[in-house]
């Protein structure tokens, strides 16, 4: 069950596209500074920043203060919770109840 | 795959109370009929221990998208128990080797039956080097993670 709450988790966290954008670029990177990321996207660097919290609290940065900067980059198996099977399911089961529950409301409503 | 050795069996549970009568959360597990609305058409499916049918999903790598399933057990209007098998041993992470079991279990509650199931059975690799890495990792699930986005209703306003 642990393992499906870090699912959601990192779900969450990804579920934003500009978020996501800002991860994949980050993943994409050996390390990247706040000033970059702002630099090839479109939103200001508030947003930038707002993201990179919701991605560190998702576990899926990491940050390295230097000096004024702040460098970023992929936490190590981030994205484990999503991998394979487990999250496969996790998902697909959670869908199947939805619709089994709205069948049931139709044949026993 | 020496990522069994170092993995452990994990499970998934859902546990819930419908507002229906036994008999009827039942006939949805154990109708073929029924179950093709909510879950997938299981072909050749009949009630009975031993009974060996299939589930068609979409391919995935080197495997088919086949689940074999195999009746384990029944107690009518108590429990349903199934082997779900998939994947293939070429495929890493989704569609990889799948040897699991589900068992729905059925009880009568004052607001109708608490339906519980566990899908049991998972190796969760601890080594898997794709994951660590990151790179193949995120081009494996940034497709699933824009159905999830969906799911999750309309994403916060750009900034």
């Amino acid at each position: 069950m642990m393992q499906i709450e870090a699912v959601t988790t990192v779900m969450r966290a990804l579920a934003d596209p500009t978020r996501r954008a800002v991860f994949e670029q980050i993943a994409n990177s050996n390390e990247i500074t706040v000033v970059e990321l702002t630099r090839s996207s479109n939103v200001t660097q508030g947003a930038i920043s707002h993201h990179l919290k919701a991605l560190r609290e998702a576990g899926l940065v990491l940050e390295r203060p230097e000096g004024r900067n702040v460098y970023y980059r992929a936490q190590p198996g981030g994205l484990e919770p999503l991998a394979g099977w487990l999250n496969h399911y996790g998902v697909f089961w959670r869908e199947r109840f939805a619709d089994l529950k709205n069948m049931l409301k139709e044949i026993d409503p | 795959m020496t990522a069994h050795l170092s993995s452990d069996l994990q499970s998934i549970v859902i546990d819930e109370v419908l507002p229906h009568a036994p008999a009827l959360v039942w006939k949805a597990l154990t109708s073929g009929e029924l179950t093709t609305r909510w879950l997938m058409e299981p072909k050749g499916f009949r009630a009975e221990v031993g009974c060996r049918f299939t589930f068609q999903t979409t391919p995935a790598g080197l495997w088919d998208g086949t689940i074999q399933c195999e009746v384990l057990e029944i107690i009518p209007n108590e429990r349903l128990s199934y082997a779900w098998r998939s994947g293939h041993d070429g495929n890493e992470d989704y569609g990889s080797r799948l040897d699991t079991v589900v068992t729905f279990s059925v009880s009568a509650t004052e607001a109708g039956t608490r339906l519980r199931l566990v899908h049991s059975g998972f190796e969760t690799p601890r080594n898997d080097s794709a994951y660590r890495n990151m790179g193949e990792g995120w081009k494996k699930v940034v497709e699933r993670l824009d159905t999830v986005a969906a799911e999750e209703g309309p994403s916060q306003p750009k900034h």
